[in-house]
């Protein structure tokens, strides 16, 4: 029981101080009373009793010093001196303070800025009630085992057979042309079946969703606003219900508003509206162009879901032959949305950590450096009394307060680089939650404990060594300035190969991002992206009115001053889509499986190949012959020649598709092949169909010119707008953003490694050079001797490189062969570029090696040119 | 006259204990009583008394009680716990081996 009172008596003193003092007060108040009374009876005047009782008393407040001093936590107290102390100790050594928190503060810097993405990507809960159980469905191509998005026929046999969702819808992003402020607008809508609301579980906050029968064919159409839309176009008007919004060329009711931060997966969007989807002909909305996704019924697992979609699957390939051999992938919702970015924030992660344990290894030397340099403060105070415990305290108090500020500083950097990091990446990686990028609770939470456990790792060591020494040859050693321990070498030795070690693996992953970088660079686009402009048309009349707007568009671009060559595309190359069918020759005997001959598919209008700068091989391209009516033609590329007619000359040859509105159609062109589908992707075999004939709804301008792009742009849209003032323009970008932006991701790493590998470089250069100017100086009498003795200067010098030189070499080589073991995950990363290519570990080996002499170097010459007889009074 | 600072380091907490044996007193009434106990030999330096006395309780030897003194004012009772029971003991043995064992020394039959 004793050990609870005395419990409950300490953390009264600790948590009641002030009436745990009055109480003091008040006791010794009444002593004194009494202490008074007592001389007053026994004769003394009051004046006298009072003076003697203080007198007898001696001094109150030492009195209640030593009363609290009583009472007090001891431990506290103690780690409080030390904290004081250890303030005092660093302001002192400003030199190394600095140098310190700097370290720490870089290295927890670049966590704390790393963390906030993986927090905001990756462990943030997602802005769905339940969200664990939305997934996203995906198709899986037969063999290779691409997935692609949903065919709604797809989505009508799974919503009528799986009994695992609760909720299940298809939808796709689509732009809606509309009336804005100022004239025409095209904004952001989704395009989707009923359920979507239901599977993201999100209800509008103003009025309803659209309900199942409002998604058929011939309903009355309606549309859901986003907050964000709602805000902007109505002044965030509660009124706005019932009232009609131009969509396209037809009317369409507001019959509610989304919450504010609603969103489908990463999209921003400004309208839902509702997919006629014909439960008799799904494929009358389109093909495999939807998103899918599914709420699971409550206590079926992702696994059930995955299991019975199996059987599923297997049941259409065997009811519809043409569906053979799919299958549907179900994927948990966050997983899908960080697919892309997930390996990206993981590698910056590891590499941050690296850089870290190059502060933490830097850290450890300097403290080590220091811990032996006090060994005789050390000392002094063991044999004054102090116990090792008590001094190993200190040390810690001392390592957490260098930590403590390191953390501070890492805050404030991390804070400030997560800033430019959303601007750096936001081209690169995307996740949806990428408004969520910021510093919050966890984050603090992360750099904290981040802080504290630095402090373990780099303040282990002088603590560990304190714990050991030996106070008598402690303080022996003191003024003989001899070498120190054998122990304290290895050591030393050991944090200077680590830090060489990791220094080389992170120059050598940079240098390989790097090297992927320039490689990527120098990739021949096969179209000339410079002085080319693009911008987005949603055309949404009938096929004939769809050609002939383009055709007046191209008309009047044409005739503009500056213009060398205009025409359009479906999907402009990098930008991420693509159409892709089966198609066979006519007249020459038809594949056994349709998919065993694919091709892309892209529509463009007569003089895109110039606009674009794309390379006629032979034949022509498209002109003013190919109309509505006149006989269907294509070009195609050269990757499809070699794939598909290596043999037989193609022009002439006549294809039919399973494409958009298949007609026979003869091959009258060749054009040089380009990268369409990515820097790093092959061209692929790609059937261009004219736009005249086959004209598609999205459609994007490319203008050609050899005036300026943004008054271009004003003229181009001025000419558009004559021609139809409904039309709305979004999108407008050079071609060369297209390219830059497909260059975003690895210029990212490229950045980022190769930044993050020059901190490490600069902390492990410092790191070097603290440890060896301290091993250095112990040995300056050792030194003096020598050269008392004889040896020359050059001789020392040269015995103290060899030391450095020594470990320089351990280190690089354990570098290297860690970069190599684990370069190998960066494979996926890397273009055309071996994970083990040598000029790029040669190169970091030199450059790091470099810093290792260079660190060696100057102490060491300092130390041939000491004067002997100072090195031997030297201490 | 003995000063505070001649006592033996250790030797006020035995007296403190001894004194709380027999009832539970405040501070000031320990010194009186013993200052009486001793005949007037030992006079406790009132200032360590209290730090003393903290100590005591800190480890739990002692209790502390809010109670009214005998001239009706609020005072602080001290009394002995049970450990502070044990504790007297062994201390007293401890304190008679030492004083005998000095008293082996600087008088050598």
């Amino acid at each position: 029981m004793r050990w609870i009172r005395v419990l409950r008596l300490r953390l009264r003193s600790l948590l009641r101080a002030r009436q745990v003092e009055q109480e003091l007060d008040e006791e010794l108040g009444h002593h004194m009373q009494r202490q008074i009374e007592a001389h007053l009876a026994a004769g003394m005047s009051p004046e006298e009793a009072r003076r003697t009782a203080l007198l007898e008393f001696g001094g109150i407040e030492q009195r209640k010093e030593e009363c609290r001093d009583a009472r007090g936590l001891v431990f506290v107290e103690g780690v409080w001196q030390d904290l004081g102390y250890a303030l005092r100790t660093l302001t002192k050594s400003r030199a190394f303070t600095t140098v310190a928190v700097l370290s720490i503060g870089l290295g927890i810097g670049a966590n704390t800025a790393i963390f906030t993405f993986v927090n905001a990507a990756l462990l943030k809960p997602l802005p769905y009630p339940q969200a664990e159980r939305i997934v996203a469905l995906q198709e899986r191509m037969p063999e290779s085992g691409t997935t692609t998005l949903v065919h709604p026929v797809s989505f009508v046999e799974w919503h009528e057979r799986a009994r695992s969702f609760e909720a299940l819808a298809i939808g796709q992003p689509l732009p809606v042309n509309t009336d804005g402020a100022d004239g025409a607008e095209m904004i952001s809508g989704f395009w989707s079946t009923a359920g979507l609301f239901r599977v993201f579980g999100v209800a509008p906050a103003l009025g309803r969703a659209f309900a199942e029968e409002e998604s058929r064919p011939g309903a009355a159409q309606v549309v859901v606003l986003s907050d964000g839309y709602w805000r902007r176009r109505f002044g965030a008007d509660f009124r706005v219900v019932g009232r009609t919004i131009r969509m396209g060329g037809s009317q369409a009711t507001v019959v509610g508003v989304m919450p504010p931060g609603f969103r489908v997966g990463t999209l921003n969007t400004d309208v839902y509206y509702p997919l006629p989807l014909d439960r008799s002909k799904p494929e009358a909305v389109g093909s495999r162009s939807f998103q899918c996704y599914g709420r699971l019924r409550l206590g079926v697992s992702l696994d059930a879901a995955r299991a019975e979609m199996t059987l599923i699957a297997d049941e259409i390939g065997h009811e519809i032959r043409a569906e053979k051999g799919w299958r549907v992938q179900v994927s948990d919702l966050r997983d899908a949305l960080v697919r892309d970015s997930r390996p990206a924030l993981l590698l910056l992660l590891g590499v941050v950590v690296f850089v870290l344990l190059i502060a933490c290894a830097n850290l450890a030397g300097l403290l080590l450096t220091r811990s032996v340099g006090r060994r005789s403060e050390l000392a002094l105070r063991a044999s004054l009394g102090a116990s090792r415990f008590r001094l190993v305290q200190q040390l810690v108090v001392e390592s957490l307060v260098l930590a403590g500020m390191g953390g501070a500083l890492g805050l404030l950097l991390g804070a400030a680089a997560s800033r430019g990091l959303v601007f750096l990446a936001k081209d690169a990686v995307e996740f949806g939650q990428m408004a969520d990028v910021r510093l919050d609770v966890s984050v603090v939470a992360f750099t904290v404990a981040l802080s504290v456990l630095t402090a373990i790792l780099f303040g282990l060591v002088p603590a560990w060594q304190v714990s050991r020494f030996n106070l008598q040859a402690a303080l022996a050693e003191h003024g003989r300035g001899g070498g120190d321990s054998r122990g304290q070498h290895r050591v030393r030795a050991a944090i200077m190969t680590s830090e060489i070690a990791l220094a080389v693996v992170l120059l050598a992953g940079s240098g390989l991002l790097l090297r992927t970088f320039a490689n990527l660079l120098q990739v021949k686009l096969g179209f000339e992206p410079e002085q080319v402009l693009t911008m987005k048309l949603f055309l949404t009349d009938d096929a004939p009115r769809r050609a002939n707007l383009v055709e007046s568009i191209l008309e009047r671009v044409e005739t503009l001053p500056g213009v060398r060559a205009v025409g359009t595309i479906q999907f402009l190359p990098l930008s991420g889509w693509t159409n892709n069918g089966p198609f066979y020759f006519v007249g020459r005997p038809k594949p056994t499986d349709p998919m065993n001959m694919a091709s892309d598919v892209s529509t463009v209008s007569r003089g895109y190949f110039e606009a674009m700068g794309i390379q006629l091989v032979r034949g022509r391209s498209f002109d003013l012959r190919d109309r509505m009516q006149s006989p269907r033609v294509a070009v195609v590329n050269q990757a499809f020649v070699d794939r598909y007619s290596p043999q037989q000359d193609p022009l002439g040859q006549v294809i039919l598709g399973d494409w958009a509105n298949p007609r026979p159609t003869e091959i009258v062109g060749i054009v040089g092949d380009i990268r369409h589908n990515g820097l790093t992707t092959e061209p692929r075999p790609t059937v261009f169909l004219a736009q005249a004939q086959v004209p598609g709804y999205i459609t994007f301008v490319v203008v050609r010119t050899s005036s300026d792009l943004q008054g271009m742009a004003a003229a181009v849209r001025r000419e558009i707008q004559q021609v139809d003032p409904s039309q709305a323009l979004t999108a407008v970008q050079s071609m060369r953003q297209y390219v830059s932006a497909a260059l975003a991701r690895p210029r990212l790493y490229a950045v980022l490694l190769g930044g993050f590998a020059a901190l490490a470089l600069v902390l492990s250069a410092v790191g070097l050079y603290g440890l060896m100017a301290y091993a250095v100086s112990q040995r300056t009498r050792e030194i003096g001797i020598r050269m008392a003795l004889g040896a020359r200067g050059p001789v020392v010098l040269r015995s103290i490189l060899a030391q450095g030189v020594r470990l320089a070499v351990i280190g690089l080589a354990t570098g290297t062969l860690c970069a190599m073991a684990m370069s190998r995950l960066l494979t996926a990363l890397l273009y055309d570029v071996s994970p083990n290519d040598p000029l790029t570990y040669v190169g970091a080996t030199v450059v790091l090696g470099g810093v290792a002499l260079a660190a060696a170097f100057v102490p060491a010459r300092r130390a041939s040119r000491v004067d002997p007889i100072l090195a031997l009074r030297y201490e | 006259m003995s000063k505070p600072s001649d006592l033996v380091q250790g030797t006020l907490d035995l007296l403190i204990l001894r004194v709380l044996a027999l009832e539970s007193m405040h501070g000031w009434a320990i010194a009186q009583r013993i200052r009486q106990m001793s005949n007037e030999e030992l006079r406790v330096g009132q200032g360590s008394l209290y730090p003393a006395l903290h100590k005591l309780e800190q480890n739990g030897w002692i209790d502390a009680k809010w109670g009214e003194s005998e001239n009706n004012r609020r005072a602080k009772y001290y009394s002995l716990t049970r450990a502070g029971r044990k504790a007297l003991q062994a201390e007293t043995v401890q304190w008679e081996r030492l004083s005998a064992a000095i008293a082996l020394v600087i008088r050598p039959t």
